[in-house]
């Protein structure tokens, strides 16, 4: 048996992907690992995977060539999940996938189908969660910066919602658990950057400010409730406590 | 700036809070891609912001144009003759506070409602001017959702309607009569008359762009050939076949605008892809057409004695006859002193309201019809029981139903099961034989569902298909009591109340005593 370490990011799975399957050990033979989450086993020769851009390519070319479109995107999305199986779920996937083509999403009673399937929903939802609760707060300069820690990694997911909601603004969606930034220019194109999380600290002490409209929104949040059919239950099930972190109305108490 | 703002809070208060009891907080059924130079856009499937402590979501920024009100409606707070803080946006106060909630993902839109001030024709026109500025001065592409004022002037409504995404009129009561007594301004046919004339404008609106006649509706659900949105209903409507309509008590009103607009080639000339936007007809102010997610309307449930019954056929009518998007239902929470009305402090109905939203559903997605759910002999819907399952055991000559060959239709009637999972068992089963543990991956909810199907000619536990069996297992909701249930053995004595029918329908506490086994 041997395991593939591959490191988390779309080329890292995909090119982990690629050498598993040039390897020619068979696929009962191979196993992919996510290079930081993986806990060794005897018997296991492990091998580290640099990634490659061009094996990468190949590998999301053939994926839309082959499968479908369809198929690239739950794999993306799958990929930006945080469960250390991931890579070795997709790679599954794509075993059946390049034997059954287009068709092979409805099969979701192959094991293979509905691991990636469940993964990828996963991962989807959370994404819409979060083009509902991210919050952006005006800075001094102009700039909407919103804070978030998500589990999976969606901001590759939410950004192209506001670069096409907001096209005219700077702003600034941070995911502070693995330090990246999608950054918005007004009028232009989005891009992600590593940021580590020391700068942005400084970053918001010296533009960082509350402005009236924060208030304004908690006096509307906490009026517009109806107190004789008050239920925190059913307001965690939609809005779980997790979320509520970066939520402006969910700040300092009240 | 600073007093500016707490002069603005407090209007938000004040106006917000007036405005609570509206339900229609929805912000779906447009689809609009953002544009350079403009601000927002808008998703089909609609968006949740947050959600208030009663659970209800916040997608629009809710609030009321002004409470003053000429009117005197006995179930409302802001009646007239209500001592209550009164106050009154102004249409920029308004456009700046949605603009910059928007801009910080707070909301996803506006919703405005307003009292009557003056006269309706007037809040309409204020209305409008918001709604103007917001399109046109601030160039906003997000959701707009507008209530229409009953009695105010047609022209203005046609102009709100070509800025807004949703219009809606509030029916408030089902049945004249019951709007005679509580709201002695208002009267059945000035609440239709807007409610016909928005119908009509959203489809010349509609023909003129070549989309379908009828709103959009989810996946597959024009399709079911007993559902209130299919073909067969469509066919039935042209030929002038008329349900039970809105027409009850005194009013005696019928109203032709659905057949009579409706012309055999409008449904088929070029179905539309999707919902929302097509193509600007004007330059400038893209945004022309009228209404483009439907409109919708609401019911106070509990205030007025009707049953169950009468809300569903009402609410059933207006989806056939006003091809409305959404009809909303809001338990009536007592907040005036009348003798006419609960008393004020009585609890909401709110399972009652649970209920009606689940049949609601049953008619939109699921091809029911309100006349199968209940009946002028069991008007009110089971207390313990949704009203899915309530049908399923009452109709076991449907049951089992085979998963691997029963059609499309017969799928979505199973309890458990509903519109996702049906299309993903639809899809799957083409390819392979499922078992059990597939449906739960595909979100099948066994525990409900494992009473009424066989996969290959077998049931997950052997139970026996029998009404009040399945319903003991069912309200016990219960692993261990479902296992008992099922392995134990299927005779009971025979009792003369329940097997000969010599007792009425099941009481409640009949239901709590079967499920702890004490019958």
């Amino acid at each position: 048996m041997r395991a593939f370490l591959c490191e988390d990011s779309l080329e890292g799975i995909f090119t982990g992907i690629y050498d598993a399957w040039a390897s020619g050990l068979g696929h009962g033979q191979v196993r992919l690992l996510m290079k930081d989450q993986y806990v060794p086993e005897f018997f296991v020769e492990y091998e580290e995977v640099a990634p490659d851009g061009e094996k990468s390519e190949k590998v999301a070319r053939s994926i839309q060539r082959k499968i479908s479109g369809e198929a690239f995107r739950v794999v993306c999305r799958a990929a930006f999940s945080s469960k250390e199986e991931r890579a070795d779920v997709i790679y599954r996937f794509l075993i059946e996938g390049f034997r059954h083509g287009g068709v092979v999403l409805r099969l979701l009673q192959n094991p293979a189908v509905a691991g990636v399937f469940a993964l990828s929903r996963k991962v989807a939802n959370e994404a819409h969660q979060y083009l509902e609760f991210i919050r952006f707060e005006q800075l001094k300069n102009g700039v909407l910066f919103a804070a978030i820690s998500p589990k999976s990694r969606v901001i590759m997911l939410v950004a192209p919602h506001f670069a096409d909601r907001f096209p005219g603004e700077n702003w600034v969606i941070y995911d502070d658990v693995r330090e990246e930034a999608a950054i918005h220019v007004a009028g232009g194109e989005w891009i992600t950057a590593k940021i580590p999380g020391v700068q942005v600290d400084t970053f918001l002490e010296v533009y960082g400010a509350s402005d009236g409209y924060e208030d304004l929104w908690k006096t509307f949040f906490h009026t517009i409730g109806i107190k004789e059919r008050e239920n925190p239950k059913c307001q965690r099930n939609f809005l779980p406590v997790w979320y509520r972190k970066h939520m402006t109305e969910f700040k300092d108490g009240r | 700036m600073k007093s500016g703002f707490m002069e603005l809070e407090e209007k938000l208060r004040i106006l917000s809070d007036a405005a609570k009891y509206d339900v229609a907080c929805t912000s779906s059924g447009v689809d609009r891609a953002g544009k350079k130079g403009a601000l927002g856009n808008s998703m089909a499937a609609g968006i949740c912001h947050s959600f208030a402590s009663d659970g209800r979501c916040i997608s629009l920024l809710k609030i009321l144009l002004t409470n003053h009100c000429i009117y005197d409606c006995k179930y409302c707070l802001n009646r007239r003759s209500n001592d209550v803080k009164r106050a009154a946006f102004t249409p920029d106060e308004i456009c700046t506070l949605t603009i910059e909630f928007y801009r910080r993902n707070y909301i996803e839109g506006l919703f405005l409602s307003s009292g009557v001030f003056r006269s309706p024709t007037y809040t309409m026109e204020q209305i409008y001017e918001v709604v103007y500025k917001l399109r046109r001065n601030h160039r906003f592409r997000g959701y707009i959702h507008v209530k229409a004022i009953p009695g105010a002037d047609d022209s203005v409504l046609d102009e709100v309607g070509l800025l807004a995404d949703r219009m809606s009129v509030n029916l408030e009561l089902p049945t004249a009569d019951s709007l005679r007594a509580l709201a002695p301004h208002k009267s059945r046919d000035s609440i239709l008359k807007p409610m016909s004339r928005i119908r009509k404008n959203i489809v010349a609106s509609r023909q003129s762009m070549g989309q379908t006649v009828r709103l959009e509706r989810a996946w597959g659900v024009k399709g079911l050939s007993n559902g209130l949105f299919g073909e067969e209903e469509y066919r039935r409507r042209l030929a002038g076949e008329e349900g039970i309509g809105l027409e009850d008590g005194g009013s005696g009103r019928k109203d032709g605008v659905g057949t009579k607009v409706l012309e055999p080639w409008g449904d088929r000339a070029a179905p539309a892809r999707g919902s929302g936007i097509l193509r600007p007809p004007e330059r400038g102010l893209d945004i022309r057409t009228f209404a483009p997610a439907g409109q919708s309307t609401q019911m106070i449930v509990g205030a007025t004695p009707e049953s169950d019954y009468h809300m569903m056929m009402v609410t059933q009518a207006l989806y056939r006859q006003y091809d409305l998007k959404r009809v909303f239902f809001s338990a009536y929470i007592g907040l005036n002193d009348d003798s006419a009305l609960p008393a004020p402090g009585s609890p909401p109905p709110l399972l009652r309201e649970h209920r009606l939203y689940q049949a609601d559903w049953l008619l939109r997605f699921y091809g029911f019809r309100a006349e199968e759910l209940l009946s002028e002999d069991r008007p009110n819907f089971n207390v313990l029981l949704d009203p899915k399952c309530d049908w399923a055991v009452r109709h076991l000559e449907y049951f089992p139903v085979e998963i691997m060959s029963a059609g499309y239709e017969m799928l979505l009637r199973v309890p458990g099961i509903g519109a996702k999972s049906a299309r993903r068992i639809y899809n799957a089963r083409r390819f392979g034989s499922l078992d059990f543990s597939d449906l739960k991956r595909m979100g099948v909810v066994l525990k409900r569902a494992h009473y009424f199907i066989t996969l290959r000619g077998r049931q997950m536990f052997p139970v026996c298909l029998e009404e009040n069996r399945i319903t003991a297992g069912l309200i016990a909701d219960n692993r261990k009591k479902n296992w008992e249930l099922s392995h134990s053995e299927c005779y009971r004595q025979l009792n003369l109340f329940d097997d000969m029918k010599l007792q009425a329908a099941p009481e409640a506490e009949d239901f709590h005593k079967a499920a702890g086994g004490q019958m």
